[in-house]
């Protein structure tokens, strides 16, 4: 895709409020492209997630897990392996719904979407967003960040999913590669969380972003990377995401 | 306080002793409890009060251990050193010490159908309820182990013992229905007195019935329980207890929760004569619900409020409730004339309609307040507590801090607990 069509592809989005139609890729097509470069069906992993104030470490926990599907079909299952403190504690994503399991419980607690915000879990959100599956795209463009060509997509929360955390996107995606670099999730007035994509890696057939570096809005100084040390596939039925079956998972690493 | 040295050597080498547990979890627990109560020297002699320091350690370790792909053994073993397990300075332990071991749970579980299919054979705890300082789904619990003291205001002690016998739970898109069956467990007192550090008898045959399913944003959960002594048992009849419960969340900052559970014939003992000579009755009440509803709600600071209400229909109130707080007001006066009769359905549980608020945030990254209060509805008396946490990689201290208040004519007030405090240490090995 040269500059031309793109500028094209603007001027359409511009005079018709969309380009479908006109192209033989839109940009919402292209935004799936670039979701289906790092999708990995069932994918199980092992993951450490720092955070820092500055410089200083606050906290580091190493969860073990697994997601299925993307976006707002995404539910993952998460452990917490270290530190001791937390170690045992399970968690379970499904949509906005998340239930927390501590050790020596036996009953999944339900917390609520602000409590999830709140808390690291919802950098795991930023972590799965399905672009394509939430989102539309409101515009496209040609842009260049630190040296990179990039498209910089604008996009706003699609009407079913109008209960997600982050109204608004704003994503910088390497143009060569299709790989995103640079995410602004905001309310659409206020930036909530800034993303940095790092350290793409080839993973069970995909490029997997095997860091991201996840900013707070207010306070960019407060800053969680998140950093996968194993990577693997595990189709597992969908009743596993079931508020029932949390005490029952067996946490294990990828094979 | 000479029991201190010997106490602490035996905690110390429970402590040494988890540490080469490689692959297993374990958790080492120290309490300092600082206590004052009220106690008589006597049995006719008055109440005065006493305050005293009661030292405990707690050791816990769990493993699982998958065998093969859905197959896999897990277990908790925990024991328990108590320097004054009556927490009253009359009564110390024969031996300075009182130990005091338990397999909390120990189970083999099978995934017959990944994900779909789940049996579970051996100890196991159920838990169903969600609520925090009153759990009536919780049919079948043992109570918290070892007489160490809450100071958390939640309603579940930090380790409890399952009950033996096996589980079938089934998930079918949202919905699951699970079967527990657990039998009478007997024995006599001499192989008791081995057995004891092992497992408690379990004095009925139980069987639990649990379907959870999904209804939009919401979890429903239902029960049933059916028990009996069967013959030659204290209790021979077949009780049926029946519970329902629902939470969800309400908006992006709200979850909330409510629950009921009903058996449906349950023994109280009444006040035949609150004045001398006092006189008790039992009474047999059908159906008496326990009720609970409630909500936590946080907000973009972090501060979390929780709010519940419990309504317990075994309890007193009206004229019956006036009879009870002046039973117990000759009983302080005139000890030993009469049963305690305001715990007999558990602390602070004798009215019918209780309240609770707890007030929860971050102070820093490691440090987390706490201010909680029960509060009885009927009398306006309760317990109100304050827990600091300060959290660690490998260990926590927790201070915690409990007063009962409330005047002499209400249940509070005639708890002989005034306050007591808790400097805990855990360690995570």
């Amino acid at each position: 895709m040269n500059r031309m069509r793109f500028v094209v592809v603007y001027a359409g989005l511009a005079l018709f409020g969309t380009a479908t139609g006109l192209f033989a890729e839109s940009p919402q097509e292209l935004l799936a492209r670039v979701d289906a470069k790092r999708y990995v069906p069932d994918l199980s992993f092992v993951m450490q997630m720092t955070s820092f104030d500055g410089d200083t470490q606050t906290d580091s926990n190493t969860l073990w897990g697994f997601i299925k599907g993307v976006g707002a079909r995404n539910r993952s299952l998460i452990a917490f392996a270290d530190p001791a403190s937390v170690k045992g504690r399970k968690m379970l994503m499904d949509g906005n719904v998340v239930y927390l399991l501590f050790p020596k419980t036996t009953n999944p607690i339900r917390l609520s979407p602000l409590q999830v915000l709140l808390g690291q879990a919802s950098n795991g959100d930023v972590v799965r967003t399905g672009f394509s599956e939430d989102y539309d795209v409101s515009s496209l463009s040609e842009t260049d960040r630190e040296g990179v060509a990039c498209y910089q997509f604008a996009l706003t929360v699609k009407d079913s999913r109008k209960d997600a955390s982050y109204k608004k996107v704003l994503l910088w995606v390497e143009k060569e590669s299709l790989h995103p670099i640079y995410a602004e999730f905001s309310t659409g007035d206020k930036l909530l969380k800034q993303a940095f994509y790092k350290d793409y890696r080839p993973a069970l057939g995909k490029d997997l972003p095997f860091q991201v570096d996840i900013r707070d809005g207010e306070n960019p100084q407060s800053h969680t990377i998140m950093a996968y040390l194993k990577v693997g596939q595990k189709p597992v039925p969908d009743t596993v995401f079931r508020r029932d079956y949390l005490p029952s998972w067996v946490p294990e690493q990828p094979r | 306080m000479k029991k201190l040295p010997a106490f602490l050597g035996i905690s110390m080498g429970l402590l040494a002793s988890t540490v080469p547990l490689h692959a297993w979890d374990a958790t080492a627990l120290l309490d300092v409890l600082p206590t004052a109560a009220l106690v008589q020297t006597g049995s006719f002699s008055p109440w005065m009060q006493s305050e005293t320091t009661e030292v405990t350690a707690q050791v816990a370790a769990s493993h699982t251990q998958p065998i093969v792909e859905g197959l896999s053994l897990s277990g908790t073993l925990w024991g328990m050193a108590d320097s004054l397990p009556s927490q009253s300075p009359l009564s110390t332990p024969p031996t300075k010490i009182d130990l005091q071991s338990r397999i909390l749970e120990l189970k083999l579980a099978w995934e017959a159908i990944p994900g779909t299919l789940i049996w579970d054979a051996g100890k196991k705890i159920i838990h169903p309820s969600s609520g925090f300082f009153r759990t009536p789904l919780n049919v079948i619990s043992h109570g918290a182990l070892g007489n160490t003291a809450n100071l958390t205001g939640s309603a579940v002690g930090t380790w409890e013992e399952g009950w033996v016998g096996t589980d079938v739970t089934l998930l079918v898109g949202s919905f699951t229905v699970a079967n527990f069956f657990s039998p009478r467990l007997q024995w006599s007192s001499d192989a008791d007195r081995a057995l004891q550090y092992l497992s408690t008898q379990q004095n009925d045959y139980q069987n639990l019935t649990r379907v959870d399913l999904r209804l939009g944003d919401a979890d429903v959960r239902l029960l049933g329980l059916l028990s009996t002594g069967g013959p030659g048992s204290v209790d021979p009849d077949l009780h049926f207890t029946a519970g329902a419960g629902v939470d969800t969340n309400i908006g992006d900052a709200v979850t909330v929760r409510a629950e009921v559970s009903a058996r449906d014939s349950q023994n109280r003992s009444v006040v035949a004569s609150d004045q001398p000579p006092l006189a008790v009755t039992t009474q047999t009440v059908s159906w008496a619900p326990r009720a609970l509803a409630g909500f936590t709600w946080t907000s973009k600071d972090q501060l979390s409020i929780m709010a519940e209400y419990y309504y317990n229909g075994l309890g007193f109130i009206g004229d019956d409730y006036a009879r009870l707080i002046s039973y117990s007001q000759t009983l302080r006066s005139s000890p030993g004339q009469g049963p305690d009769l305001l715990d007999q359905f558990g602390d602070f549980s004798a009215a019918r309609h209780y309240g609770f608020v707890r007030v929860s945030g971050k102070i820093d990254d490691k440090l987390t307040a706490a201010g909680w209060t029960t509060v009885n509805l009927q009398d306006v008396s309760g317990l109100t507590g304050i827990v600091l946490t300060l959290t660690y990689d490998k260990w926590t201290v927790n201070a915690s801090f409990m007063d009962a208040w409330g005047n002499t004519d209400t249940e509070a007030g005639l708890s002989p607990l005034l306050w007591r405090v808790d400097l805990e240490v855990s360690l995570f090995l």
